[in-house]
């Protein structure tokens, strides 16, 4: 690629926007679909405007964020988002190692074990939900319950009882793969080199993977660490069909309010309040990620440029 | 392990008790991965007199569960042929603009491109959530609502950053000498991009196509606002319609035949095409 860089820097200057053209069609795509509409959101998020109350939808200035912001509510959701958030990406993260780990050596059949291993991050997570609710946790028909029913657990309504912990199983499986691949995309990039000078320097399998593999993984982790959360944090569909927020609003995280809130309860401004409160907590991880994404992915290009 | 101590020497009783501990490992991490599924399926061939006894497989397989979801009058099959037209079109329109963004990010060096990449990239991670309620008012303005463009239009804004993405690490490995040997055989720059580029590029558009289409089948909250009769709805709506609204409420058999039939295809399409859906997922990093 260096070598045709040199006699393209001779026409970059009059080339700039026709260069740019083949870009536009996604930029504008993509900037009027999502950012146009948040826009919409941030004007909502300023008026007072409830589809039950007629009349209403005058400016009322900052009103909404903060009937938000002391709404137990709102408050409970953004701490079940963050319990769920955190731990979700916490095991999945741990899982995820253990497997990339495993699936770095040669074994028989190597390639069809990953395969059937990526395939829960593929699914329909509507489907997972549907899954793991009546599948694996229903009292009756579940899995589960079948499993420990030796054990005297065999009628526990999991999804009721433990509404959060259930939801977190759900995605701690569908998220394990994705952790997984980035893992083992960075063993994989590994130099061969780094792992037999640790070797002739005399350190132990656990030696190695201390102070050879896991600082050379640790920008492949943070990454899968952000990118997870960014993701888990939106999920809506796991729990509108595993618990529908409840029992009461037990395992209701910011994404299921914010629905309910303007399609149930027709609170249109509350509702666009949260939704900003969400964007800005997001853009704060988003940035952190981007710039790894950067430093991971682009580090090669830059040193060209 | 037993074999392993009978003296054998020592470097390979390490590895045999070695192997033994990773395939363990293994069958239960693929036992966790794969039991959900098996369940589904068995739940799903098991008739209404023995879906409550938990054999561990069907005594007496029917598929009365399946016609039942496929012939009943919910028309499980009309959601099918909706997600199918969606997330087709989805892909296809998305992977053309993609194509060229991909292309330019990839090939062509102006400044900001990295600002731009940036940009893109945020958009993916932009939360659907706090853009549902405008786009539902705008549609409804539009008469879009149980539309098929309703739901295409923002899959393909959410897929496209996606498909930029991972199409632009695909397209930096290109041979780009190649293109310049056609210019210069008398190739416009458009030949030059369709003749050579694109044929050679194949693999990585086929990758990401299957990303964008799964990206589509699998999008719900915004499905669930905007497509409110069956005639319209995509597999993900008619599913949570099965089992989440009592109104609708479907046999647990029947909710396993729907869940078998919308996950068949996308596991028939990564046994198909594993090597690249897992080369695009880790260039990537991304869903």
């Amino acid at each position: 690629m260096s070598t045709t860089a040199v006699p393209r820097e001779g026409t970059r200057r009059t080339g700039d926007w026709a260069r740019r053209a083949p870009l536009l069609p996604a930029l504008i795509f993509t900037i009027v679909v999502t950012q146009l509409p948040f826009l919409v959101t941030i004007w909502y998020s300023l008026r007072s405007w409830n589809l039950l109350r007629p009349g209403s939808g005058q400016f009322s200035g900052l009103d909404n964020y903060v009937a938000v912001l002391t709404d137990t509510q709102f408050l409970g959701a953004a701490g079940n988002t963050i319990l769920i958030t955190a731990s979700c990406v916490l095991v999945s993260m741990l899982l995820g190692i253990g497997l990339a780990l495993l699936l770095d050596r040669k074994f028989f059949g190597r390639g069809l074990a990953r395969t059937l291993l990526i395939t829960p991050f593929l699914i329909v997570p509507v489907a997972t939900a549907l899954l793991w609710k009546t599948t694996m946790f229903d009292p009756v028909f579940g899995l589960v319950g079948f499993a420990l029913s030796p054990f005297g657990l065999g009628d526990v309504d999991w999804v009721s009882s433990y509404p959060v912990a259930s939801v977190v199983t759900a995605l701690v499986w569908q998220w394990t793969p994705f952790m997984m691949l980035l893992v083992l995309a960075g063993l994989q990039s590994q130099g061969r080199d780094v792992v037999e000078a640790g070797q002739v320097d005399g350190a132990g399998p656990r030696q190695m993977f201390l102070f050879v593999t896991l600082p050379h993984l640790r920008r492949y982790i943070e990454l899968g660490v952000l990118l997870g959360s960014i993701y888990v944090v939106g999920t809506f569909d796991t729990i509108y069909m595993m618990t529908q927020g409840g029992p009461g609003t037990a395992s209701a995280n910011l994404p299921f309010t914010i629905y309910q809130r303007a399609f149930l309860g027709f609170d249109i401004g509350q509702s666009a309040a949260m939704g900003v409160i969400v964007v800005i907590g997001t853009m704060i991880v988003a940035t952190l990620a981007l710039r790894l994404i950067f430093r991971t992915f682009m580090a090669t290009e830059e040193k060209l440029s | 392990m037993r074999t392993a101590t009978t003296g054998r020497p020592r470097q390979r009783r390490r590895w045999g008790w070695e192997n033994w501990v990773i395939g363990a490992g293994i069958a239960l991490l693929l036992l966790y991965c794969l039991a959900p599924f098996y369940w589904m399926v068995v739940s799903s061939l098991k008739g209404p007199g023995e879906i409550a006894s938990n054999s561990l497989w069907p005594r007496d397989p029917t598929l009365v569960n399946y016609r039942g979801v496929l012939g009943g009058r919910d028309h499980f099959g009309y959601a099918v042929r909706n997600s199918v037209v969606i997330a087709v079109t989805t892909t296809l329109l998305a992977m053309v603009i993609a194509v060229f963004s991909g292309y330019a990010l990839a090939r062509l060096r102006f400044r900001g491109r990295n600002l731009v990449l940036a940009l893109i990239l945020a958009c993916s991670m932009f939360p659907g959530v706090a853009i549902v309620t405008p786009l539902y008012q705008l549609f409804a303005d539009w008469g879009w609502i149980d539309e098929y463009q309703a739901m295409i239009v923002p899959n393909i804004s959410f897929a496209l950053p996606l498909a930029i993405f991972v199409l632009t690490t695909f397209f930096r490995e290109m041979p780009w000498e190649l293109e310049e040997a056609a210019r210069v055989d008398g190739c416009g720059p458009f030949g030059a991009f369709g003749r050579i580029i694109l044929p050679l590029a194949a693999p990585g558009v086929v990758t990401t196509g299957l990303l964008v289409f799964f990206a589509a089948w699998n999008e719900y909250l915004i499905s669930s606002v905007v497509s409110i009769t069956l005639a319209s709805n995509p597999v993900t709506v008619a599913i949570a319609k099965f089992a989440g609204d009592s109104e609708f409420q479907q046999p647990f058999g029947s909710q396993m035949a729907a869940g078998v039939i919308v996950t068949l295809p996308l596991v028939v399409l990564v046994l198909l095409f594993q090597r690249r859906i897992v080369k695009g997922l880790s260039a990537g990093g991304f869903r």
